[in-house]
């Protein structure tokens, strides 16, 4: 009498057992699907950014200078490149003209960022992208590229083809948008704005003879410290960082983020086990003697744990499916509104990023593995107790 | 054949039954009498395997059922045992052939062989139109019949009915012992716990036992 088969009596007593509770049933599923979107949700969002955490840490130049004077930051002489491009094992050296411009009405920093056609760019991504647009034109017209986050702030302010700036003397600048880039980092393009040196010295107020800051980079990377030391040798009047100096940094503020999405994390396993030990304190007297009866006519205590399991295997499936499906529709979608901004420190005063989509088997596994297995050991734990016990202490 | 050897059965500090031996034929018809209280129904669920002794045995056809694993002991219910509860025990919210079917699904047969046995047993209760109520809104006599559906639907060799006309008026109780009378045709062992006087003079009675504080008189 050995059966291999599936029963498929006993899936359908399964289905017709979660139907007969509807009511009961559709609020737990409701409530572990919401459940579960909320784990997913942290799970994305998290993944999402240490994702862009990484790339920006990945295009990082080697070395940064920056002149210091009483803690704070000021221009850097142009010409020091040429004492720096003199010492060995420099393989090149840039002087950035960029900073920040904030736009009063939106409450927001833009990064402009000032280009010179014939000048190597200290990152890939730019020069990518600077070997597709002519800048001649650029500089022509008083033109720029901007960010998509850039883009969508313009014009929710009603700039649709130029913008305004406002120069550090009170002066007005008018750029046209001559394009809208999307780079592949959103985190760190998003908020950018490209235009020629020229008028971004005019913009941030930079001297000629100035730049930002000088940007190094160096063939062999083991000699990064012994050429960053000889750098503040030459100018003690500067703070000299390093790539690595700027990784540990970022880390810092993705563990700060990380312990607060670990708070989350716990309040929403803390919820979910409510829900759970709620659910393995008992059965109902009513769910006890179904199983009673069941007893009585025959079956054993395998057949009962096996229906349970059908019940919850169901209903934990398809709300860890629901969650799941709705977590992605709320991250990557509608971009994660209230939540995100608990992950993103800075948020007030960057340009709104789209999160970037990442999806990993190993994420799906993890929210899996927390979900499911747990519904169904919560419920088949009380179904084995009330059907080990005699069976006519049930039905009496 | 049922044997029960020097039954005991303790629940907490209650001593329900004492020193029981009992043997009954294949074909018999026994009624247990006693008041309410006397340990009837726990004899009952000692032979049915769905409770076991203290002390003692329950042999039925050579098998030590009182020693069963679950996995035997469930099997043994399920193909031997046809129990008419007191209170019926059917799942309240299912239709009434759902409640006929549940002692077949553990067995997994195919789909005809559980259509034809269904409407064997539902034309033989009379419950063929009702197949498709849910059990709560049948009426007393109806939940028994469809009780008693169910403890046939496997076709065992003992039926078990404790107290089976407590629920019913007297034209229905009559009917139910024109069903006992066609079983006992069928050489199936018959075991029925009551207090209804209508049992005790019938010709079809092989014999009445009297229980009293757990033992037998
Ligand atoms: N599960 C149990 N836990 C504790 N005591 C029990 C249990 N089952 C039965 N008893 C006690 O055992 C004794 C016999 O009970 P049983 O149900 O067998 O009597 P009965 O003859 O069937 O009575 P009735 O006519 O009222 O159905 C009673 O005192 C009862 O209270
Ligand atoms: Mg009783």
């Amino acid at each position: 009498m050995k059966k291999s088969k599936i029963n498929l009596y006993l899936l359908e007593f399964s289905i017709n057992a979660l139907l007969r509770a509807k009511a009961k049933n559709i609020s737990i599923l409701l409530i572990f699907t919401l459940l579960v979107a909320l784990l997913s949700s942290i799970f994305f969002i998290s993944n999402s950014i240490r994702y862009e955490l990484n790339s920006v840490v990945d295009t990082l130049p080697e070395i940064i200078i920056q002149k210091v004077k009483g803690g704070r930051e000021y221009d850097i002489e142009i010409d020091r490149v040429d004492d720096i491009i003199a010492i060995n094992g420099v393989k090149s050296v840039i002087a950035r003209v960029w900073g920040y411009y904030y736009f009063a009405n939106a409450g927001v920093n833009f990064s402009i960022i000032g280009i010179n056609q014939y000048e190597e760019q200290y990152k890939s991504s730019l020069e990518r992208l600077t070997n597709r647009v002519d800048f001649d034109t650029l500089e022509a017209n008083s033109s720029m590229l901007v960010g998509i986050g850039v883009r969508d702030i313009m014009k929710r302010n009603y700039y649709n083809r130029y913008f305004n700036f406002i120069k550090p003397n009170g002066k007005l600048k008018k750029m046209t948008i001559a394009g809208v880039f999307r780079d592949d980092i959103l985190l760190e393009s998003n908020d950018i704005i490209l235009m020629s040196q020229r008028d971004a010295r005019e913009i941030l107020g930079i001297s000629p003879s100035m730049a930002t800051d000088i940007v190094v980079k160096v063939a062999n990377p083991k000699e990064v410290s012994t050429i960053a030391e000889k750098i503040k040798f030459i100018y003690p009047d500067t703070r000299v960082v390093t790539k690595d100096d700027l990784k540990i940094s970022y880390r810092n503020i993705f563990d700060y983020k990380s312990g607060l999405f670990l708070a989350l994390f716990t309040i929403s396993l803390f919820t979910f086990f409510m829900i759970v030990y709620d659910k393995s304190s008992g059965l109902n007297s009513q769910e006890k003697q179904e199983i009673g009866v069941l007893r009585a006519v025959g079956w054993s205590i395998d057949d009962i744990l096996k229906e349970k399991f059908y019940e919850a295997f169901i209903i934990s499936f398809i709300s860890y499916l629901l969650g799941v499906i709705l977590a992605l529709f709320y991250v990557y979608i509608l971009n994660a509104p209230l939540l995100r901004y608990i992950f993103e420190g800075y948020s007030k005063l960057k340009t709104p990023f789209e999160l970037p989509f990442i999806l990993d088997i190993e994420t799906l596994a993890i929210i899996f593995f927390l979900s499911v297995p747990i519904y169904i050991g919560a419920t088949i734990i009380p179904a084995w107790r009330a059907s080990s016990l005699d069976v006519d202490e049930v039905i009496r | 054949m049922i044997i029960l050897k020097d039954i005991v059965k303790e629940y907490d500090n209650i001593i329900a039954l004492k020193d029981i031996n009992l043997k009954i034929d294949s074909g018999e018809l026994v009624i247990l009498k006693g008041v309410s209280g006397s340990g009837k129904s726990t004899i009952l669920s000692l032979i049915a395997g769905i409770n076991r002794p203290t002390l003692g045995e329950v042999i039925v056809d050579n098998r030590r059922v009182s020693k069963l694993q679950d996995r035997f002991a469930s099997l043994y219910r399920r193909e031997s045992i046809g129990f008419i509860f007191q209170k019926y025990n059917l799942i309240p919210n299912l239709t009434v052939s759902d409640n006929i079917l549940t002692p077949l699904i553990p067995i997994n047969l195919r789909e005809d062989e559980v259509r034809e046995r269904l409407d064997k047993v539902l034309k033989e209760f009379n419950i063929l139109d009702k197949r498709d109520i849910v059990v709560k809104n049948l009426s007393g006599g109806e939940q028994q019949r469809v009780a008693i559906a169910r403890a046939f639907i496997n076709n065992p060799k003992i039926i078990i009915a404790d107290e089976p006309t407590a629920n019913l008026d007297e034209v229905l109780s009559m009917s139910f012992i024109d069903i006992v009378k066609n079983l006992k045709d069928n050489k199936k062992i018959i075991i029925i716990a009551t207090h209804d006087p209508i049992f005790f003079d019938l010709d079809i009675v092989d014999r009445l036992i009297e229980i009293k504080n757990g033992k037998i008189l």
